[in-house]
């Protein structure tokens, strides 16, 4: 609890020491700094855990997560915030709301975009569509944030279809970043019920034609995965531990599935630099956070860690 | 078609992050020890919170000793007792003996802790809309499924059988009965509760698919262990845990199945 109460109160000033503070201003800047904030497996975590959950009980909670996101930005420059999966499923609340109080209270806290993971399905696609149009339609100042996927086949399911991108670029000072997500497979773990209409790709070969148009076509700064893959599978599966090494051009792998706590990114070394991969546990307990600074085009620094959502 | 440059969109998506206060210079505000709630949040959950905690707070039924999971290599005996409470609450549905049940203890998102259980307790421990199916299928069907469950997770909990595994991890011998320990005949036909999740292929016990005339009873396990807590207080009785000993598995073959090394 010590080192968790060091990191919430000296982490974004430890971190933001490492890269430029501010991104230079103006169209033809050729530099600047992104940070994304993130999140994975909140599981429909609105209130923080309770006593008698160990290590974590006390931690979490959407409404305290609203306030450090908040906090954060006013501090930082550019901000994403994240989210890599499995939003549904784990207290009362998902049993009564569907999960539209969670992609309503994500919209009010201004996410820019997340993907899905198989929990999100556990109510089946119907429902799942229910959820994302009640986040659309909710008044509020902030835009409804993005889901994106790049390997699933939704053709047979067209009123998701329509709500899923493969890719998403932002534009900020000096940082073109290209966004895109991939999802676990169906297979033992969504009832093909839950999943009707809807067929999944092979991760790797689906994130390649994405990542070059990103690079290429789009011409981003950035490129960030969220991913419901999971860890490190031991290669038993495509795995976020193995993704860099299999599609290079990634800068960041924002994870999700194995509820993995990791206190920093794990850097994995790839064909055109490095891969940040990263994931925060569950259920609300930590917002992560990266910070890249980019010039010309390159990843200069880049630097990440787990932050405590503390009582 | 997407067009991520398109405008209109950026604008949209950039909405947030324009309102955002300007950073001035290079300065860092130390973020506090503790974080405070968000008011504006708290005012859209602290009514949800009410509602839910109106509904999901009621008192079901004392557990003194609660049912636990149990850790790796341990017996599930929370998992038994929703196994038990399947086949029960499928033989009162179909009208007919049902002699084997099992669900899976991936489904089983959290233990019941000892004392007074609540209703969110249970949709907490069982969240799932999973809803309960009988399935025929034969002795030698019904076999494999407790194999293919013990070489799985070293044995999804479940109801009607025992079984042992003698023998090494390179030769493994498993002894599987009926309850009271008669044999299992191969070629009988029995009927078989589960879930709809498992039949559908769910959780890689791929025998369970094989399922012939199955009845979809449209009744959550939730509500099923709902109704059996409600029944116990109704009688003034106590949920307790099953008896230990419907997987039998030594060191050494929980050891193969942890490192995927054991077939059967």
């Amino acid at each position: 609890m010590e080192r968790r109460s060091f990191l919430a109160s000296l982490g974004s000033a430890a971190l933001a020491s490492q890269v430029p503070l501010r991104a230079q201003e103006g169209p033809a800047a050729a530099s600047g700094r992104i940070t994304l904030l993130h999140t994975n497996d909140t599981h429909s975590r609105i209130e923080p855990f309770g006593p008698g959950n160990g290590a974590i009980s006390g931690l979490g909670g959407v409404s305290r997560r609203a306030t450090l996101v908040r906090q954060l930005r006013q501090q930082l420059g550019p901000v994403l915030l994240l989210d890599a999966g499995d939003t549904f499923q784990g207290t009362p609340y998902f049993n009564r709301y569907k999960g539209r109080l969670d992609y309503q209270l994500m919209r009010m806290m201004g996410y820019d975009a997340g993907t899905l993971g198989n929990h999100d399905f556990d109510n089946g696609v119907g429902m799942l569509v229910e959820a994302m149009e009640a986040m659309e339609q909710l008044q509020h100042a902030n835009a409804p944030f993005a889901f994106l996927n790049c390997n699933f086949d939704c053709k047979g399911a067209p009123a998701l279809q329509k709500r899923i991108r493969p890719y998403l670029v932002k534009d900020f000072p000096g940082v073109r970043v290209g966004l895109t997500g991939i999802g676990v497979a169906f297979a033992g773990l969504v009832a093909p019920k839950n999943h009707e209409g809807i067929s999944w790709r092979d991760p790797y070969e689906s994130l390649k034609p994405i990542v070059k148009r990103l690079r290429e076509v789009e011409k981003v700064d950035l490129v960030v995965v969220l991913s419901h893959l999971g860890y490190n599978l031991n290669g038993t599966g495509p795995d976020d531990l193995h993704l860099p090494g299999q599609v290079a051009g990634i800068d960041a792998v924002i994870g999700g599935h194995s509820h993995t706590f990791l206190e920093t990114p794990t850097r994995v070394p790839q064909a055109l630099g490095e891969t940040l991969v990263f994931q925060v546990g569950f259920g609300g307990v930590n917002l992560g956070r990266m910070d890249f600074a980019v010039a010309r085009g390159q990843v200069r620094a880049a630097s990440g860690a787990a932050m405590p959502v503390l009582a | 078609m997407f067009k991520p440059s398109s405008a209109l969109l950026c604008a949209l998506l950039t909405l947030s992050l324009a309102a955002q206060a300007p950073t001035g210079k290079a300065q860092v505000l130390p973020l506090g020890p503790t974080i405070p709630d968000d008011p504006a949040f708290q005012k859209v959950i602290d009514p949800l919170a009410a509602e839910i905690k109106a509904s999901f707070d009621l008192p079901l039924v004392q557990a003194p000793q609660g049912l636990l999971r149990g850790r790796r290599g341990e017996e599930n005996l929370l998992g038994y007792w929703v196994a038990d409470v399947m086949r029960t609450a499928a033989q009162g549905i179909v009208g007919k003996p049902v002699r084997f049940a099992i669900t899976n203890a991936g489904g089983l998102r959290s233990n019941l802790r000892p004392g007074l259980l609540k209703v969110a307790d249970i949709f907490e421990m069982m969240p799932f809309e999973n809803e309960l199916v009988v399935v025929e299928l034969t002795g030698a069907e019904v076999i494999q499924v407790v194999k293919e469950g013990i070489v799985r997770r070293g044995g999804e909990p479940c109801s009607g059988v025992k079984a042992r595994v003698d023998g090494s991890p390179e030769q493994p011998v498993i002894v599987l009965t009926w309850e009271d320990g008669s044999a299992i005949d191969p070629a009988e036909t029995v009927r078989v509760a589960t879930t709809d999740y498992l039949y559908g292929g769910g959780d890689s016990i791929p025998t369970l698919r094989k399922g012939r005339k199955p009845f979809t009873t449209g009744i959550t396990l939730r509500q099923m262990l709902l109704d059996q807590c409600a029944a116990l207080a109704k009688a003034k009785q106590e949920l307790l845990p099953p008896a230990l000993g419907r997987y039998t598995l030594p060191v050494p073959i929980l050891e193969a199945i942890r490192d995927k090394k054991l077939k059967l």
